[in-house]
């Protein structure tokens, strides 16, 4: 199946060199912006064609499969909408059907525009779900994620887009976990005022997350932590549960670990550490691997289910 | 006593100094986030009454970090902003935000709530997260200031660059936070002398005072040309406190600068802090002292010093790991993965 990158930079570059080692996957194309010139080179060296053009040259490449690092996937889907591809969209902020490969990758094998929420998200959704399935989701009272990721594992689209990286995972968690509706108050920072009650037992449903760049060196691994306010949770059973959760992501991205896990009455929290595998990427940027490791695998169950 | 001037003098040794006062924000680290309503007007009045120019307020971590991580307060940032904007009649409203903990929203909101100053806040290296939200606040018209955190983390130049940065994106003053009391006052006027070099508006700078020197600092800072200082009443502020604003206004007054603060009123404030705020006074203690030295942001004390205890550890060991992998602010779930790790040697 032909697959095109459209972005060039340090997340498009990798996902291009996944591709490239997909049995499923012919990386047809790489589109990079104005400033790409370097990541550009690195994907013809790849054996790549690579282009400047932008969406045209997308739409003229015949693919069956478009991965989108830009910052412009709105305009794009509008444009790529009535071409009959599926866009795998890794910007913060999409509207695409939000997908976690083990949680809930079915209920998207009918959707054209897949949204692979944030880096974060793919490493708490995992989590995050078997915490509701053991306690029940309607006794959720609050989440709360806080991720840290190294400075040097994101660039400019990240750190320009914060607040839609955090409105998007907090989306994702209101409706692949709590099967909420990610419309009322899902806007960045809705859920801070109302988060507050949750102390108070106002906040049935509330989710919240906090993202941290650090500057320390050595560049630690991208983290993850998370703490759920839900009752009936036994910590035991919750370990042998999470243990499962954390082996099926490793079929996909094998640094991901839940190094964590407590209940201290409703308190639950556990605590995720994603490191890059193999020497495409620093070991640090567990968070680059995983979110495009989840994308690459979504492509291959993509191409398995519609092959004649 | 020597009155105040109340006009700033143009010559160079006796620039006007503008104290920016976090207590009602950075104070909040000192009781666990726990400041009341009732507790930020009394201050709040004070401060006013004292002709302190700016009066920040929020969460110790600012807009929208009220969370399990750092800490829940006692009440939401709406009804920080409605409370001290009501009491205060001369003072400008000031507040925090370091993207990832809030969010544009929060900025709006605030801004809604009258807050005329507001501080975006980035670790030391990451001045690029501050672009939207520096622009949002340009955009919504209240003053827009850039912070670096942790900024011991770092060398001189990049800082200079950061900041310069963040001028870029609409900064109308910026300048560096040393979150952790690391900076001997030589290490500030390097630092304030390269920012002022390399910018072209007012520099900041905010002081923890874990080695004592946090008055010394903030001196040199204004020798090397900064224009804003951060000072708490009676030092209340994160770790073993802030630069005592009170201590700081008699010292740049005896130096022959103008602050347009009324020193009599600031000592007032600063009683009102002590009576109404503090649960005890700041303190250098031995754990300030050696989390300064460590490198370790001072809004952690509280959290470690309450996780060693209960797990039986030397806090003091908890700070030379931290300080070891750089924990930075909002990484407050790496003091439970120290704490276990040393329960277990």
């Amino acid at each position: 199946m032909r697959a095109a990158v459209i972005g060039a930079g340090q997340l498009g570059i990798d996902l291009a060199r996944r591709i490239c080692g997909s049995p499923w996957l012919d990386c047809a194309l790489v589109v990079g912006g104005p400033s790409s010139d370097r990541g550009l080179r690195l994907a013809a060296a790849l054996g790549c064609a690579v282009s400047a053009a932008g969406l045209e040259a997308v739409t003229a490449a015949d693919v069956d499969v478009v991965f989108d690092v830009s910052n412009a996937s709105a305009r794009h889907w509008a444009d790529l909408v009535a071409t009959g591809v599926v866009l795998l969209d890794l910007t913060p902020g999409s509207s695409g059907t939000m997908v976690a490969p083990t949680v809930n990758a079915a209920s998207a094998d009918s959707c054209w525009h897949l949204n692979l929420v944030s880096c974060g998200g793919q490493a708490v959704l995992p989590v995050l779900e078997t915490i509701a399935r053991h306690g029940g989701r309607d006794a959720v009272q609050y989440v709360e994620v806080v991720t840290t990721a190294a400075a040097a594992s994101v660039g400019r689209h990240t750190r320009l887009n914060l607040d839609e990286y955090i409105a998007t995972t907090q989306d994702a968690v209101r409706q692949i976990v709590l099967g909420g509706d990610a419309a009322p108050g899902a806007g960045p920072g809705a859920g801070h005022e109302a988060g507050h009650g949750a102390g108070h037992g106002a906040g049935h449903g509330v989710v919240k997350v906090l993202a941290n760049l650090t500057p320390a060196l050595p560049a630690p691994a991208f983290r993850a932590e998370v703490a759920v306010i839900c009752p009936g949770v036994e910590e035991r059973a919750l370990r042998a549960e999470l243990a499962a959760a954390a082996a099926a992501v490793r079929a996909f991205a094998p640094g991901y670990q839940i190094v964590a896990c407590r209940v201290d009455g409703d308190l639950v929290r556990a605590s995720v550490t994603v490191t890059a595998t193999g020497a495409r990427l620093p070991a640090y940027a567990g968070n680059v691997e995983l979110i495009n490791a989840a994308a690459v695998l979504l492509a291959e169950r993509y191409a398995t289910l519609r092959k004649p | 006593m020597q009155a105040p001037s109340t006009t700033p003098s143009t010559s160079p040794s006796s620039r006007r100094v503008v104290i920016h006062d976090p207590t009602l924000r950075d104070g909040q680290h000192a009781v666990g986030h726990r400041l009341g309503a009732a507790q930020m007007a009394a201050y709040a009045r004070a401060a006013d009454a004292a002709g302190i120019p700016v009066v920040e307020v929020g969460h110790g971590n600012g807009l929208g970090a009220s969370s399990l991580q750092i800490g829940r307060a006692a009440i939401p940032d709406s009804v920080m902003l409605t409370t001290v904007r009501q009491a205060l009649t001369r003072a400008q409203m000031g507040v925090f935000m370091a993207p990832g903990w809030g969010t544009g929203d929060d900025i709006r909101r605030a801004v809604d709530h009258g807050a005329e100053v507001v501080r975006v806040a980035a670790h030391c290296t990451e001045a690029a997260v501050t672009e939207r939200h520096l622009g949002l606040v340009r955009e919504l018209g209240a003053q827009a200031q850039a912070v670096l955190l942790m900024s011991h983390m770092t060398g001189v130049e990049q800082l200079a660059v950061q900041c310069a940065q963040a001028v870029c994106f609409g900064a109308q003053a910026v300048g560096i936070m040393d979150s952790a009391g690391h900076y001997l006052p030589a290490d500030v006027c390097e630092r304030i002398a390269a920012i002022c070099a390399a910018v072209d508006v007012p520099v900041i700078f905010h002081g923890h005072n874990n080695l004592s020197m946090a008055v010394a600092n903030s001196v040199a800072a204004v020798q090397a040309g900064a224009g804003v200082i951060d000072a708490c009443a009676r030092g209340f502020g994160a770790g073993a406190g802030n630069t005592q604003l009170e201590a700081l206004v008699a010292v740049l007054e005896r130096m022959g600068h103008w602050t347009g603060i009324d020193l009599r009123a600031a000592l007032a404030a600063a009683d009102v802090a002590e009576q109404q705020l503090m649960d005890r006074p700041a303190a250098i203690d031995s754990v300030a002292v050696f989390s300064g030295l460590a490198g370790v942001f001072s809004g952690f004390k509280r959290p470690v010093l309450a996780a060693a205890d209960a797990a039986g550890v030397d806090p003091l060991e908890v700070f030379a790991e931290l300080g070891r992998r750089q924990a930075v602010a909002g990484q407050e779930d790496l003091i439970g993965v120290v704490v276990g790790e040393l329960r277990q040697r």
